[in-house]
C-alpha cells in the first residue's frame, strides 16, 4: 500500500498556486490570464482532496470537489463569454488596452 | 440553510425561470412579473421584521437568526427600488427578457447566501451571485460595461481559490464546514490551524468586497455598468458577496477572545486604509458615478472597522452601517441614473446649477450625502458614532480619531460634488433639462424617508438592533 504523503501534497499545492499566480502576473493576454486562473483553482481542488485523505473523510471531499468543478465550469464559461464579447467590441484580447475607464 | 426563509430564494428563482417564457410576446408581462415577485417578498419580509411579537424574544414562530432576517429585508428593499426604477426608466436598448431574470437570479442567490449555515453553501452561492453580476454589468453592451466586468472577473476570481484552500483546512480541523462545527471547535480547543483557515477565508472575502489593497476593480465595475445596475451592485450585491461574510467571520473571531487580537489589528488597518484612500481618491474624481464608487470603498472601511473590533457593539454597528450604506448609496446611484437619463451625462465638469431643473433629485442627494457623512440626526450618524464608540472601548483611540476625521473629509468631497452638479453656475447647455417624473423619483423618496426615519427614531431602532438582532445573532 502506498504511504500517504500529506506534506508533499501541500508542497505541490503551493507550487501550482504560485505557478498560476506567476502566469497571471506576467501575461497581458486575457486568454493566458484565464489559464492562470484555472491553474490557481486546480491547486485549491488538490488541497481539498488532500485534506479529505488525511482525515479519512474522502467521501465528503469527493462530493465537495464534484460541486466545485461544476461551479468552476460555470465561472470559466462566463469568463470566456466576457472575453468573446470584449473581442467583438474592441477587436483585441490585450489586457493593457482595457484602459478607457480611469481617474 | 435556514428552512423557514427558503421561499425568499425559491420564488425569485421560479420567477426567473418563468419570465423568459411568459414575456416572449409581451414585454409588459416581464416587467409586471418582476415587480410583483419582489414586492410580494418585500411585504412578506417586512411583515415578519416589524411584527410586534418578534420584538420581544417570545411568541415568535420563526428562526433565531436576526442578522439573516435584516439582510433579506435589505436585499428585497434595494431590489424593489432598482427593479421599479428600471421598469419606469423604460430603456429600449436593453433586452428585458434577460435583464429581469438576471436580477431575480441574483436576489435568489443573495438570499440563499445569507441563509447559509455553512461555509461551503456560502461559497457556492457567492459564485452564483458573481456570475449573475458579471452578466448584469454588461447589460447595455457598452465598452465600459465589458471592461468593468472583465476586471471584476480577473481580479476577484483568485479570491475563490483562497476560500477553497481555507475550506480544505477547515475540513482538517473540524471535519465539516458548518457554523456549529466551527463554533464548537473554537470554544473547545482554539488552535492555530482553525485561525489560519478562517483567516484565509477572510482574505478571500476581503478581495471579493474590494477593500483597499484589492480595490482596483470596484470603480471600473461601478462606473462602466448600466446605471440602475450600478445602484444594485453598489447598494447590495458586492456588500452581500463580501462584507456580509466578513461580518459573519468576525463573529467567529470574537469567540477566540483576545487570542485573535492580531487579526483585529489587521482588519482595523485595512479598514483605515480603505477609509483614507477611498475618501482622498473621491476628492479628485470628475465623474459622479466614479466618485460614488470611491465613496463606497470608504464607507466599507467603516463597516470593516466596526466588525474588526470583534465586540458585540462593533458588530451591531457594522450591521447597521451595512443597512444604512444600502439606503444612501442606492439613493445616490439612482440619482446619478436620473441625471444620466435626463441630462445625458454624469461628468461633473460639464454639469452645473441642476438644482433649479431637478430640485427633488438635488434634495434627496443632500439627505443621502448628509447621512453618508454622518450629520445628525440622519441614520448614518448613529451607525458611525456606534462604530467610533466601539473602537474607543477596545482601546484603538487612533482609529477612532481617524474615523471621526475622515467623516469630515467625506462631507468635504460630497459638498464639492453637490456644488459642481446641483449648485453653482448653471450651464446653458442643460437649461432645457426637466425633473424626471414622479414614478422614477418614488424609489429615491422611499429611501430618503427610511434614512430620516431610522435616524429620528433611533432609540426604537437601537432597541430593535440590541434586543432582536443581537440576542438572536447565533452564528
Amino acid at each position: 500500500m502506498m504511504s500517504y504523503t500529506f506534506s508533499l501534497d501541500w508542497f505541490f499545492v503551493t507550487l501550482i498556486f504560485f505557478t498560476g499566480a506567476y502566469c497571471m502576473a506576467v501575461s497581458r493576454n486575457i486568454v493566458k490570464q484565464l489559464i492562470g486562473l484555472e491553474i490557481i483553482s486546480k491547486s485549491a481542488l488538490i488541497a481539498v482532496i488532500s485534506s479529505g485523505a488525511l482525515t479519512n473523510n474522502i467521501n465528503l471531499a469527493q462530493a465537495v470537489i464534484i460541486v466545485l468543478i461544476l461551479v468552476e465550469a460555470v465561472i470559466v464559461a462566463t469568463g470566456l463569454a466576457l472575453l468573446v464579447k470584449n473581442y467583438r467590441l474592441n477587436g483585441s484580447i490585450d489586457l493593457e488596452k482595457l484602459m478607457s475607464l480611469k481617474g | 440553510m435556514i428552512s423557514e426563509f427558503l421561499s425568499y430564494s425559491i420564488v425569485p428563482l421560479l420567477s426567473a425561470l418563468a419570465i423568459p417564457f411568459l414575456g416572449r410576446k409581451n414585454e409588459k408581462i416581464t416587467e409586471i412579473l418582476a415587480n410583483v415577485t419582489i414586492l410580494a417578498g418585500l411585504i412578506n419580509i417586512g411583515y415578519i421584521l416589524f411584527n410586534p411579537s418578534n420584538h420581544r424574544n417570545q411568541y415568535s414562530t420563526f428562526t433565531q437568526d436576526g442578522f439573516t432576517l435584516l439582510m433579506i429585508f435589505t436585499i428585497y428593499l434595494v431590489a424593489m427600488c432598482v427593479v421599479f426604477f428600471s421598469t419606469r426608466m423604460n430603456d429600449r436598448k436593453i433586452d428585458k427578457n434577460s435583464y429581469y431574470p438576471l436580477i431575480m437570479l441574483s436576489v435568489s442567490a443573495m438570499c440563499s447566501m445569507v441563509m447559509a449555515r455553512d461555509f461551503f453553501t456560502l461559497y457556492i452561492f457567492m459564485e452564483a451571485l458573481a456570475v449573475t453580476s458579471f452578466a448584469l454589468i454588461t447589460t447595455d453592451d457598452g465598452r465600459g460595461g465589458i471592461e468593468g466586468a472583465l476586471k471584476y472577473f480577473l481580479l476577484t476570481f483568485p479570491a475563490s481559490a483562497l476560500i477553497i484552500i481555507g475550506l480544505a483546512l477547515l475540513m482538517i480541523v473540524s471535519g465539516g464546514f458548518s457554523f456549529e462545527h466551527i463554533q464548537a471547535q473554537i470554544i473547545g480547543a482554539p488552535d492555530f490551524l482553525t485561525f489560519l483557515a478562517l483567516s484565509l477565508i477572510l482574505l478571500g472575502f476581503l478581495i471579493k468586497s474590494g477593500m483597499v489593497p484589492f480595490h482596483f476593480w470596484t470603480p471600473d465595475a461601478y462606473q462602466g455598468s448600466y446605471s440602475p445596475v450600478s445602484a444594485y451592485l453598489a447598494g447590495i450585491v458586492t456588500k452581500i458577496s463580501g462584507v456580509y461574510a466578513i461580518i459573519r467571520l468576525s463573529m467567529f473571531f470574537k469567540l477566540f477572545d483576545d487570542k485573535a487580537y492580531k487579526a483585529s489589528e489587521m482588519l482595523l488597518l485595512i479598514g483605515f486604509a480603505s477609509i483614507a484612500w477611498g475618501a482622498i481618491a473621491a476628492m479628485r474624481q470628475k465623474d459622479f458615478k466614479r466618485m460614488l464608487a470611491f465613496s463606497s470603498i470608504s464607507q466599507l472601511g467603516y463597516i470593516l472597522m466596526g466588525a474588526g473590533t470583534f465586540t458585540t457593539l462593533g458588530i451591531i454597528a457594522a450591521i447597521f452601517h451595512l443597512f444604512n450604506h444600502a439606503t444612501f448609496k442606492t439613493t445616490l446611484f439612482l440619482n446619478s441614473a436620473s441625471l444620466e437619463k435626463n441630462a445625458g451625462t454624469t461628468d461633473m465638469k460639464k454639469l452645473g446649477g441642476m438644482e433649479h431643473n431637478m430640485p427633488v433629485t438635488s434634495w434627496t442627494s443632500i439627505i443621502a450625502l448628509f447621512s453618508t457623512a454622518g450629520v445628525p440626526p440622519l441614520s448614518g450618524f448613529w451607525s458611525k458614532i456606534m462604530i467610533i464608540i466601539a473602537l474607543w472601548m477596545t482601546g484603538s483611540e487612533f482609529y477612532a480619531a481617524a474615523a471621526l476625521i475622515f467623516s469630515i473629509v467625506t462631507l468635504a468631497y460630497f459638498m464639492i460634488m453637490q456644488k459642481k452638479i446641483f449648485f453653482g453656475k448653471a450651464n446653458p447647455e442643460f437649461a432645457h433639462v426637466k425633473e424626471v417624473d414622479f414614478t422614477l423619483l418614488s424609489p429615491v423618496l422611499l429611501m430618503s424617508a427610511i434614512i430620516i426615519a431610522a435616524g429620528v427614531f433611533f432609540p426604537y431602532v437601537y432597541d430593535y438592533l440590541a434586543n432582536t438582532i443581537a440576542t438572536r445573532m447565533v452564528i
